[in-house]
């Protein structure tokens, strides 16, 4: 049995983890982005036009009869816990989401669409994978939700409330939302280009991402060191680097690393003219003279909300353990701000990398840092 | 169907320094813990708020601060700036429904008029945690900020969480707060919803009483719900109850939340 790696006993081991994108599974997943290959795609099924947003990173299930959201929940818990022995203990099940099944409301509001309450929240989703688990708990936290939702379950381990944890995020698009995001906008957006000088905005990925954590085991996936939280009560769309590096600094000092400890860094990097500029100067601020290499995922994967942050962390236990990072799909010429920054630009690269900081940030300037170490 | 669960709140305690209700119509002299004059409804928040920041703020986030304010102890009228101890004050919001009037109503706008027919005020509220998130700016509170949306049991799903925020030195003051709508899509989805926030503020150590154990069962506790008076305030439920107690005579005792389909949670509340 291993011991967690950290002196405070805070770590968590991680035992389990799947996503779903659209690219399809982890493995899918991990190919598509080392190939740099991008799931953009026209949007269907909705009015385009009238939303000002004509692309995405669709998952091409297409059948919006069915609670998208939640059926990739299920799935990827289910495939995070398969061959874990769960019988007898005490399971806890942390879901965050930025938008829920909203998707269902909308389609129930205006098409007719079956609908219940009980659908906004993901218990059934849960428990359809795992059937005995002892508690499912929701956060709705925007773009930084399977952060927070981590956060929630290394604390349980902590407090020895739970045994297994399963974090998750999932989230499908909304109508809502794009037609949000499509106001925002200036010009129409063809792609994510995280901290490129000719980014033009977000675009909307879809999937889920579910990672489990326990206490210690004997052949851990990797660990979770900390996840740092903060809120920036400082605009309600627009993010802040002082909340920003605040979160950084926060999930460095409960696992007890420097900056100069950590390698890789897969950062939020959305490719919207906020974002990238903040958060491309928090990480100068926080890093200095220390230059981890970096990559962010978007530009391949579109902006997953929910998923996003658990979606990061899996490709950076990944890229420790194989050695390799994935470039930064979109990106070709960095802004200014990231002009210090060790970001991987065209190929993917070989890393030593053996602690990794996850960025995520969120609407309302929900911020969620995560610290993860290699097996 | 919940499977019956339990874990022990909390080492080191964690005590209630602070609660409000805020039931629209109601005061102090029908629920314990509401205010001197009946609380106001969500379009009169300005009265306990100041009219500053409002604009656009849905009923369910206007009821929310109204609490908040309530519960900090920071009277009436707009709030100039941080409170004290703001910095790395932690939120934890109950909410289910606060956003999907918004949502319902972005949707029929973009259908009818196109984007151009809707309000760019309105985009914070296309994010459900616009309620939280809210609190925080208001405030000035930099702590770790969540909204809870775990249906009828949100209520003490953030009373725990917010005790666990305070337990794992995650802030040294946590404001939890329960808050829905009565909007027609609200009611739609939950008949007979009434329009509802309330408050605790969370401390480790302190004056107050003290949370005890959160249970969690398939079946109605023959125990634990102390108002009756609040009716069907779903997400909120739970921070109803517990305000209500602590502000009455209801400590030692238990309060509850939750309904047939997502299962009950019953926490006992202790005397300091």
């Amino acid at each position: 049995m291993h011991a967690p790696p950290s002196e405070t006993g805070t770590s968590a081991a991680v035992t389990g983890a799947a996503m779903t994108t659209c690219f399809g599974d982890t493995d899918r997943t991990v190919d598509a982005l080392l190939a740099g290959e991008s799931g953009v795609a026209p949007l269907r099924g909705m009015d385009t036009e009238a939303m000002g947003v004509v692309y995405g990173y669709p998952i091409a299930d297409g059948d919006e009869s069915q609670s998208r959201a939640s059926g990739w929940l299920t799935g990827v818990i289910r495939d995070a816990t398969a061959g874990l022995e769960l019988d007898g203990r005490r399971v806890a099940v942390v879901v965050g989401s930025g938008l829920r099944e909203l998707r269902s409301l909308e389609r129930w509001h205006r098409d007719g669409a079956a609908f219940g309450v009980r659908q906004l929240h993901f218990d059934e989703a849960v428990r359809a994978a795992l059937p005995g688990v002892a508690e499912v708990l929701t956060v709705s936290n925007a773009c930084s939700a399977s952060g927070y939702a981590l956060a929630v379950g290394m604390d349980l381990l902590s407090a020895d409330e739970a045994d297994v944890v399963v974090a998750a995020g999932t989230d499908s698009r909304t109508e809502s939302m794009l037609t949000m995001i499509g106001k925002i906008g200036d010009e129409l957006t063809a792609a994510v280009e995280p901290f490129d000088v000719d980014r033009t905005g977000v675009l909307l990925g879809e999937g889920a991402a579910a990672v489990v954590i326990e206490r210690e085991a004997r052949t851990p996936l990797g660990w979770i060191r900390s996840v740092g939280l903060t809120c920036d009560a400082h605009h309600e769309t627009a993010p802040d680097q002082a909340g920003v590096v605040g979160a950084m600094r926060d999930a460095h000092e409960r696992a007890g690393v420097t900056p100069a400890d950590i390698g890789l860094v897969v950062a939020h990097g959305t490719g919207t003219a906020l974002n990238d500029p903040t958060e491309a100067g928090a990480l100068t601020e926080t890093f200095g003279t220390s230059r981890p290499q970096i990559t962010a995922i978007k530009g391949a994967t579109g902006h997953t909300s929910g998923g996003a942050s658990l979606m990061n962390t899996i490709v950076a236990l990944t890229a420790m353990r194989t050695g390799t990072i994935p470039a930064v799909t979109g990106l070709r010429t960095p802004i200014e701000q990231a002009a210090g920054l060790n970001l991987v630009v065209g190929d993917a690269a070989p890393t030593t990398a053996t602690l990794a900081q996850v960025d995520a940030f969120g609407f309302g300037g929900v911020n969620a840092v995560t610290v993860v170490e290699v097996a | 169907m919940s499977a019956p669960a339990s874990g022990q709140l909390p080492v080191p305690p964690v005590s209630v320094t602070g609660a409000a209700v805020h039931l629209p119509g109601l005061s102090a002299a029908d629920i314990p813990g509401g205010p001197a004059e009946p609380a106001v409804a969500p379009a009169e928040a300005y009265r306990v708020l100041g009219r500053k920041g409002l604009l656009a703020k849905e009923p369910a986030t206007r009821l929310a601060m109204c609490a908040a304010q309530t519960a900090l102890g920071l009277g009436i009228g707009k709030v100039a700036g941080p409170v004290a101890g703001a910095e790395g004050t932690g939120v934890v919001v109950a909410s289910n429904l606060g956003n999907v009037a918004t949502v319902c109503n972005l949707v029929d706008t973009v259908r009818t008029e196109g984007k151009d027919g809707v309000s760019i005020m309105e985009g914070p509220n296309a994010s459900s945690n616009v309620v939280a998130s809210s609190i925080a700016l208001r405030f000035g509170f930099t702590g770790p900020n969540f909204l809870v949306s775990s249906g009828a049991t949100a209520g003490l799903d953030a009373v725990r969480l917010g005790s666990l925020l305070v337990r794992a030195g995650r802030t040294h003051r946590c404001v939890v707060v329960g808050a829905e709508p009565d909007d027609d899509i609200a009611t739609a989805l939950r008949p007979g919803i009434r329009a509802a926030a309330a408050a605790v503020v969370l401390e480790p150590d302190a004056d107050g009483p003290r949370l005890g154990t959160l249970t969690r069962s398939a079946d109605a506790p023959t125990t634990g719900t102390v108002t009756g008076h609040a009716g069907e305030t779903y997400g909120a439920e739970g921070v109803v109850e517990l305000a209500t107690a602590v502000s009455g005579d209801a400590v030692p005792g238990s309060v509850s939340c939750g309904d047939h389909q997502d299962g009950y949670a019953t926490l006992t509340v202790e005397s300091r």
